[in-house]
Formats: structure tokens, sequence, C-alpha cells
């Protein structure tokens, strides 16, 4: 009964072959939440960086063999060391400037770090692999009755089960393992009794990505070494922690590898799922056990944990207008595909604006509704035939369709949790569309139609097609403006800024999320399917993680929680990649700095920084939290 | 039935792992009263406070309120229902205004929050009664500036008029003079004063010329359990209730 | 410019502020300690005792005024540097780790200079930890993680010790407990800056009382003056 799905149970040697990937994937798994967990105990550091660092091990292993003539085993020793103590650079001039700030900027500022390895490593080598030859004394196969299991494997296995709970006893059983224990429990304290805490955080970063950069070490010879192995492998390593419960040593090890099994068993049942079985783990779970599964209970949902923004909600009257000017002769002026595509992702921004800057809510998988949407309106217009303005309400639909779902699993956890539950959805999402019927996989849906909206607007006209989407885009951004000033608004910055306030003043906080994300869901919607208008195509970069990082930068690099600061970030972003496109990679390297630089010096962006410099002035003999903190730290700093 | 409890419990107990940090703890607040729970650090003060304003749940007990079982309630709800609390640290909504920290407060009766379609303008009518709350507080001349911005005080003063915009009858205030100046806290026992006009205020404080000013009736609590309860004139002269505060075990 | 030794008190405190966010919690504190003394801050909630202890470790965000140690000034030192130079503290409330055993937290804070007692005779004079020191803080008693918290600190070499509250919510055959043990710490010639609300506990160690109120030291009592003050002390801490 099950021919349609074509479900097979396949058994002896073909089972445990799956299996065995299973496994192997899942030590990887393990190495890498492992060192995740290990990390965020400790600094609350959710480290984005990580699958980037595992990269640069397995190309710092694969550059020691081909210039120094270095091999495998002499670089399982070096490659962590080296990749460990970059990482303590990293840690002292960045990382540290984040630990007195909410958990969400370090998740930031490792984001960025993220963009620049993986852009100078695209710009160095490219998107393609380097092979990385096994060590000679591990090639061949080794009969065990009732399979034939590669060395090589057979060794990753015992190395990284050997390595986890080396790792696992040197935190469990050893003198400086109980000073880390005791330091995540209370840092204050644990310093205040003579413990060098800020050495023990370094040196705890530099363990973790040792760790990771061992992964990559191990990792070379199996898969390909190319830039982008990080990439691909962290979102669900990022799905793995949550399972796992965050900060759960033992939790990050047995969830590894038991989902890496789960993994290898579902390819060998039925393949396509494979890839989405770790999320839709994920989402059961948090609907079960929001902690996860060997995380304790978090109790009472504490004040959110949230970047702050400004939610601002005025308005210069003179500058929109003088800016609804310039947008009607801007085609006469500016290349018009390039302003529609603008005003396609000023309207995502202003969803995530609205999610992020209003709500509080750091949805991570924001592309999942942009993407979404762009997905089913191409599909309705070219395959249903659908007219452009019915393609656009299937494309909203969908887009507030997502947000219910994706909204009703991720408010059950909070702050850089829903951040990571957020992104893992997407990912899901993403695997979705790459497998799916309907998608056209790697080619997306293309050369979707124009035609004619409401039946007498001929969109296939340049100027005609920029009028309609600006149109669009200022119905979309009427919405936006109405949304935060309207009594649920309202209701909805309060919550963002005191969450246990509006408990106690009645609010059912978790309602106003979701109605947040729907909402959301529709404004990024509308944006995704007039996107698939202007460009007739709807493609896998649009559900992409990539796409998610972008507009998680336009919004904080306009101004987060300002009205109008996200468009400007949203043009400046556009115009960025348009104009230096030749520049290729070095575009997500510059991205990264930005992302640092806001991160550490302007935490409110351009235009809330702006309006910081001016309504703040006069405080300025007052207290200045942020600063003042950075200061201190910097004078903890120099005495160490 | 002689009396009138807007507040009981029956056997509250609490405890944290091994830990008991509220014991058997049978409360009666009258209605119309200010009743205020003392006692020395760690006498499980806060704990008790966090049990009744459903911040978790008792290991054991029951908590009646106004004739409502709230035992197993959601803190939204029992705040709908008329039982308001305040912070200890200033809970105010930081970056709105004055003016928008009360009329939010005002708003969360109402279903209307919901209604992101509508404009910010309905919320208009809800100014009247915004100016009022802000008079009795004493901060109409503060109302368009951020929340943020006020001086300590000031901000107790505002989280205190979004509490009573619920109405609530009854209010449970935690350490209501903490970190307050000497001034500060002359104008907010004025204003708790007159609060208790028309409904019953159930205080955690330490200050206790405050308590002994203020209150009604006192529970005093040591090591999680009901010490003594009466007026201040009462507790305040019992040998137990001096031994608890000052200590009276006598080393080798 | 350096104070004699000898003359000058171990740790001297001058004009003390600190601020939690907005708060004005210490209004200038002075206060000295001299080697071998007991001293205890007395106060009622809220005066600022636990925060003045908490600025003299270094772990108030914001703090100004002058902190002079051993004759050098450790005020804006980061604070394991504060623990590192001789200064043991036990935080109000324990500061047991729950996920380390006692065993674990006994050895914790690291050994720095000669230990003021033995591990053994920490041991002997705390038989029940000896008996749990494979349990987790988080299944100790009360009196039982007490004494883990003061046990810890002597085997550091810390010979000045800041206890916060110590019988604080415990019962009375433990608060006997400790007393003995803070009195045979002072025959050793341990200095201790004690908070307590327990004035009939300290006034049979200390030498010195010093009394807070709203952030400021409003007295200091020598303790062969506390029966005829008693009045007053009441006055200062009773209900």
């Amino acid at each position: 009964m099950f021919e349609w799905i074509d479900v097979s149970i396949p058994t002896g040697a073909a089972l445990y072959s799956q299996l065995l990937i299973g496994l192997i994937n899942g030590a990887f798994y393990a190495l890498l939440s492992l060192g995740l967990a290990i990390i965020f105990g400790l600094l609350g550091v959710i480290n984005f960086a990580h699958g980037a660092q595992y990269m640069v091990g397995a190309f710092c292993a694969w550059a020691l063999l081909h210039y120094a003539g270095i091999g495998y085993w002499p670089a399982l020793l070096l490659v962590p060391l080296i990749v460990g103590g970059l990482s303590i650079i990293i840690e002292r001039t960045l990382i540290r400037h984040t630990y007195k700030l909410d958990h969400a900027y370090s998740l930031l500022l490792t984001f960025g770090l993220l963009l620049i390895i993986e852009g100078v490593f695209r710009q160095a080598f490219g998107t393609f692999g380097q092979p990385y030859a096994m060590p000679s004394s591990l090639t061949g196969a080794t009969n065990m009755g009732f399979m034939y299991l590669p060395n090589y494997r057979g060794w990753v296995l015992v190395a990284s089960l050997t390595i986890c709970l080396v790792t696992w006893y040197a935190i469990e059983r050893t003198q400086l393992g109980s000073q880390m224990r005791a330091a995540t429990e209370n840092a204050k304290l644990t310093q205040a009794l003579g413990v060098n805490v800020p050495v023990l955080m370094m040196l705890t970063y530099a363990g973790g990505v040792g760790l990771a950069a061992l992964a990559g070490v191990m990792a070379a010879p199996i898969y390909q070494v190319s830039p982008m192995m990080g990439a691909e492998i962290i979102i669900v390593v990022f799905a793995v922690v949550v399972i796992g419960g965050m900060g759960s040593i033992m939790g990050s090890i047995v969830s590894g590898f038991a989902l890496g099994l789960i993994e290898g068993l579902t390819k060998a049942i039925y393949p396509p799922a494979s890839s989405l079985i770790i999320f839709v783990a994920m989402a059961i779970i948090l609907l079960i056990r929001p902690a996860g599964l060997f995380g304790r209970s978090q109790g009472v949902p504490a004040a959110v944990s949230v970047v702050r923004g400004g939610a601002d909600t005025s308005i210069n009257p003179w500058l929109s207008t003088a800016l609804l000017f310039l947008a009607i002769v801007a085609p006469f002026f500016f290349y018009p595909v390039f302003l529609m595509k603008a005003l396609c992702f000023a309207l995502f921004a202003c969803s995530f604006n609205l999610v992020l800057g209003y709500g509080g809510l750091l949805s991570f998988g924001h592309t999942a509704f942009f993407g979404g949407s762009a997905y089913v309106a191409a599909h309705a217009m070219k395959v249903w035939g659908f007219p452009p303005e019915l393609g656009i309400l299937a494309g909203v639909a969908t887009g507030a369709t997502l947000g219910v779902i994706i909204g009703s699993i991720a408010i059950r956890r909070q702050g850089i949790y829903l951040a990571m539950v957020t992104m893992a959805l997407a990912q899901m999402l993403y695997f979705v569309a790459v497998q799916a019927p309907f998608t056209g996989g790697e080619d997306g849906i293309q050369s979707v139609p124009r035609g004619m909206l409401f039946g007498f607007i001929d969109l296939n006209d340049r100027l005609t097609l920029y009028y309609v989407v600006l149109a669009i885009f200022l119905i979309g951004f009427a919405a936006f403006v109405r949304i935060i000033t309207s009594p649920y608004g309202h209701a909805l910055k309060a919550i963002r800024e005191n969450e246990a306030r509006a408990v106690s003043l009645g609010f059912r906080t978790n309602s106003f999320k979701l109605i947040c994300f729907v909402l959301a869901g529709a404004l990024a919607g509308l944006g995704g399917s007039t996107k698939v208008i202007v460009f007739g195509i709807a493609s896998l970069t649009d559900v992409h993680f990539a796409m998610s990082g972008e507009v998680i930068l336009m919004v904080l690099l306009g101004g987060l929680g300002t009205v109008l600061g996200p468009i400007f970030g949203a043009f400046a972003i556009i115009a960025m990649e348009s104009y230096l496109q030749a520049y290729g990679a070095w575009i997500k390297v510059i991205q990264g700095v930005i992302f640092i630089v806001i991160v550490l010096v302007f935490r409110q962006g351009i235009v809330g920084e702006f309006d910081r410099i001016a309504g703040w002035g006069r405080r300025l003999m007052g207290r200045s939290p942020s600063k003042g903190v950075q200061a201190r730290d910097a004078s903890a700093g120099a005495h160490n | 039935m002689s009396e009138d409890n807007i507040l009981t419990t029956e056997g509250l107990t609490k405890s944290f792992g091994g830990f008991v940090a509220v014991r058997n703890v049978d409360l009666r607040v009258r209605r119309g009263t200010i009743h205020a729970v003392i006692g020395p650090n760690g006498a499980g003060k806060t704990s008790l406070f966090n049990l009744l304003t459903k911040t978790y749940p008792p290991t054991s007990g029951r908590i009646v309120f106004d004739g409502r079982d709230i035992t197993a309630m959601k803190p939204y709800d029992v705040a709908r229902i008329g039982l308001v609390r305040s912070f200890q640290i200033s809970a105010i909504f930081p970056r709105l205004t004055v003016r928008e920290n009360v009329r939010v407060a005002l708003q969360g009766k109402t279903d209307e929050s919901y209604a992101f379609w509508r404009s910010g303008k309905t919320l208009r009518r809800l100014d009247a009664r915004v100016d009022e709350l802000l008079a009795v507080v004493d901060l109409t001349g503060f109302a368009d500036s951020p929340a943020v911005q006020l001086p300590y005080g000031r901000k107790r003063a505002l989280e205190i008029a979004t509490t009573i915009a619920l109405e609530p009858t009854l209010l449970l205030l935690d350490e209501p003079m903490a970190g307050l100046s000497r001034q500060d806290i002359a104008r907010i026992a004025q204003l708790i004063r007159q609060l208790a006009a028309d409904r019953t205020i159930l205080m955690v404080e330490h200050n206790l010329s405050v308590v002994s000013d203020l209150s009604d009736r006192i529970t005093v609590l040591s090591r999680g359990e009901v010490l003594a309860e009466g007026t201040y004139q009462e507790v305040s002269t019992m040998p137990r209730v001096q031994e608890a505060y000052i200590g009276g075990v006598h080393a080798a | 410019m350096q104070p004699e030794a000898g003359t000058a008190p171990m740790l001297c405190v001058r004009d003390l502020e600190a601020w939690y966010d907005e708060s004005y919690v210490l209004q200038g504190i002075d206060l000295d300690v001299r080697e071998g003394e007991v001293v205890t801050l007395l106060g009622r909630n809220g005066a600022g005792k636990s925060t003045t202890l908490k600025s003299i470790m270094g772990m108030m965000d914001r703090c100004a005024g002058t902190i002079t140690f051993k004759g050098s000034d450790i005020r804006g030192a980061a604070s394991h540097r504060i623990a590192l130079a001789g200064i043991g503290y036990c935080p109000e409330e324990r500061g047991i780790f729950s996920s380390l055993t006692v065993a674990e937290n006994m050895i914790l804070p690291p050994r720095f200079g000669d230990p003021a007692l033995s591990l053994e005779r920490i041991y002997e004079l705390f038989p029940n930890l000896l008996a749990r020191r494979a349990s987790f803080g988080s299944k100790l008693s009360g009196g039982e993680q007490q004494m883990l918290a003061i046990g810890r600190l002597l085997r550091t070499g810390a010979r000045f010790l800041l206890l916060d509250e110590p019988t604080e919510g415990l019962a009375p055959v433990i608060v006997e407990q400790i007393g003995r043990v803070i009195l045979e710490l002072k025959r050793a010639g341990l200095t201790i800056l004690l908070v307590e609300q327990n004035f009939v506990f300290v006034s049979q160690m200390a030498d010195r009382h010093y009394v807070m109120e709203d952030g400021k030291i409003v007295d200091v009592i020598a303790n062969d003056r506390v029966q005829a003050e008693e009045g007053k002390i009441r006055k200062y801490l009773g209900v």
C-alpha cells in the first residue's frame, strides 16, 4: 500500500551500509554538537562559526599535506592546535565583547565570522571540493561477516567515540572540568573564589573549536574538502543540539550518534525523507519536551531574550513624501529591475523587522516565508495558470500558513533557542524544495509568465511592472505601519519590552507572538511572490539560509525597530550585491564585516544610531549601560 | 464565616530538591486590609510570594482567591480576575512612554489588543482613564517621556499605576520600598495608603517602619513557616519574633 | 606613602559607593578591619551589607571609592586576583555548586598559600562532609552547604574571610556548630568580616560591629559596649 511513496525495507548489506553511513555522520554531529555545547555552556555563545571552523580544520589538513607534506596523523594533532590557537585571537578580539550582552548578539557576531571565513575560502578555492587522500594504513576494508567495513570509517567511529568520551571524562572528572562546570553554573562566584574565569572561557572556546577542527581533519578523507562543507552540516547540528538539550554534554554525544543512525535508517527505508528526518524529530521533540531530551526544563519563562531595537513608530511626513517622489521618478534614473528587486526585499525586510524589531522574536529562518511563498506563487501562476493577482494572493496565504506552522513550534522556545528552531525549520523547507516533485530541484521553477494584472494591465511592460511593484510595496508597507501602530502593535511592543510584566498584566503573550509570525509570514509572502513576477523564477536561493542571513543584515544595517530603516538597509544590500558582483565571494566577506561592526559598534543600526544620538544626547551625563559595560570589560581584560 | 477573606491558602508548601522553602503555610488575608508578610532573610517570603502570583506551582496545598481555587490557574488569567502583582525591580516597559505604559495595562483587559487591523487612534478613548491614573501616582508631568528616563522612585510609581489600571481587587506588592530613597518611601507609602481605600493589599516588605506604619495585619515567616500573625503591636512584642530577627542562639 | 606594617588595618575601605542599575546601594562606606579581628556588619535587609562584601570582591559592575588590602589598592581588580591576594569569600545562600560533588566543591578554589587548615582538619571539623564527599551539592542540607562553603575557603591559604550571613535559615544546633568553627578560626589568627542579622550569635565572637542603614554606616559599637548599647542595637535591628 506504500508503492506510491516507494517505501521498501532493505535487508542485509544494504541496510548495514546505510546504518554505517548514518553512524559516521552521527560521529561528526556528535563531535560538532559537543563543541557547541561546551562553548555555549560556559560562554553563553552560540558559535555559528562552528561549521566554518570545521571546514577550516579540513582545509588546514589539506594545506599541510599539499604545501608542507605533513600527513594525516600529524595533522590530527597539529590542526586542532592551529585552528584552536587562531580561535583564541578571535575570542580575545571579538567574541569577548559579547559576554555581557544578550546571547543573540554573539549569534549575530559569529554568523558574521562564518560569512567572512566562508567568503575567504570560496574566493581562494571556489566551491569545488579538494580531494584528500586517506592515510595508507587505513585503506581497504574488513569483512565483518555481515558486511564489509571500510577501515577508515571504522577508525572514524572508534576515534570519535573515544574523543567524545575523553571530553566527557575531562569535564566530569577532572579539576579543570569541575572549574568549567562551576563557572557554567555561576561564573561570577567561581571567579571570586580565585578561578581565572576569563582564561577558562578563552581555553574553552579554543577547546570547542579545536574539536570542530579535529572533526574537520577526520572528515577530509571521507567528504570533499570544500568551503561549503561547514554550512551544510551546521544547521543539522543546531537541530541535534536543540533535540539533545542545549548545554548538555552527554545529550550532545548521545543525540549526535542517535540522530545519525536514524538518518541512515531513513535513508535505507525512504531515501527522500532522510535529509528531513532530523528536523521532523526536532519539531516533534519540541512539542513534547520543549527543553530537549537531556535538557533541564526551564520552568518559568524569564524576560524574553532578544536583540533590542528602537520600536519606533514615527514617520517623518516630509521624508516620506520626498521618498515617495523619489520612488516615482527613480526608474528614469536607475535600472528598474534593480529597483524592483530592492522593493521586494524591502517588503521582506519589513516582515523581519516586524518579528524582531517589534515582536522581539529572532526568527533566524525567515527566508522560509519568503521562499516558500515564492515557490507556491510560481507554481500557481505557471502550472495552474493563476493570474498575477491570485498568484500573489496564493503567496501571501502560503506565507501566513507557514507563519502558523513555524510560529506555533518556534514560540515554545525563546531567544536564541527560537533562533535555532526557526533556522532548522527553514532548512527543512529547503530540503523539501530540493526534493519535492513540483519545485524543479536545482533549477527551481523557471519562466513563470507575468501575465495581465486584473486581466488588463500588461506586466510585460517594464515601466508598468515597476509601478505595479511600487504599488504592491506601498500596500505592504502601509499594512506594516498599520500593524505596528494598531492596538495589537502597542501590546506587542510591550511584550517585547518586558514579557514577564506583560503576563502579569493579563496578556496571553504566546498568542501575540503567534499572530506576529503569521502577519510577518504574510508580509514576507507578499515580497516573495512579487519577486517571482519580477524575475519569473523561484529557486533554491530563495529558501537557502544565506537569504535569512541577508534579511537580518538588511534590517540590522538599516536600523532594527525603525519604520524606514530596513527599507534603506534592503536598498543598500541589494545595491552592494548588484554593483559589487564582480568581486564574487568578497561580498560575503564584506557582509560578515558589516555584521561584526554592527554588533560591536552600532547595535542600533545606522538609522537607529542617529535616533539614539539625537534622542539620548541629553542623557549623556547619565548612565550609558552598554558603553559602561564595554569600558569595564576592557579594563578587566587589561588585568589579565 | 464571620471573616471575609479575599485570599486564603491551605497547607501551602514548596520544596526545591531537598530544601523546603515554604512549609505548610495557612494564610488568610481579610478583604479591605493591608496585610504584610515579613521575616528575616531566607524566611521564604519571596517563595511564598511567587506561589501566590503563580510564578511556580506549589508542591502541595491550595490557594483560594475570592472563592475560586486558583492553584492551577495561569498567571495571565489570574491577572484578569483581579489578582495583580508588582515586581521588586521596577517592572515597566522601558522604551514606551509613561502614557503608553499605562495604556497598555488598560488594553490588557480587553481582547481588542489582538486588533492588528485597527488604527492606534482607537486607543485614544483610554486616554482619559490614563490621565486619571497618572494623576493618582503624580506622574502627569512625565506622561510623554520614555519610561526609562524616569527617576527610580517614579518608575516604582509608574509600575503601581499600571498595576491598578487593571482594577485589581487584590494587589500583591513585592518589596515596594526596595532601593528607594527616604523621600520616595514616604511618597510610595502615601500612595499605598491611598490605594488601600478600595482594595486589599498584600505586601512582602522588609522595611519595618513602613510595615508598622501601613499594615493592618502582619504574618511573620521564619524558615518557611508561619511564626506569628497579628497586628504590629502584637507580633513585635512576641519573644519568638524578636529572636527570629536578632537571633538568640548561644554558641559554645 | 605605604602605611606602616603592623599598625595599618589589613582591609581599609574609604568612600565606597555602589549601584545596581540606577539603584544607589552603597552611599559612601568607610570601614577598617585589622589583622586577627572579627568584625561584623549588622543591619536590616537591604541596608547594603552584602553589596559591601561583593564590592570588596570586585563583583559589582559599578562602584567607586578605594579598597586597600594589605597596602595595595584592589578596587577595580578582577575578582580572581582579589581572591588570590588572600581574601576568601562565602556568599549569601552559600554558593555551593549543585553540579559539583562535595569533594569537587571543596577543591574548586585554587590553593595559593599556606592553608589555614589542612583538608584533613577541615573534614575533621565537618564530619558530615567527609561522609557525603561523593554527593552533589544540590543534595546537601543547608547546614552541610554552609560548612562546605566555609570549609572550601580554608584550604586555599586565604587568611581573611568575608562571610555573608552564615547562619541564615539554619537550625539552632547548626548555628552553634558554625559559631564554634568561627571561634576556632579566630584563635588560629584569621581575620573575618562577617555580615549577620543574628546579633546574639555574633556578639559571642566579634570585636567590633558596624551598623548599616540605607547604604551607609550609621554606628560602630565595640563588642564590650554591647551590653550597654543593647537598647540601641535592638532599635537598629529589631522589630
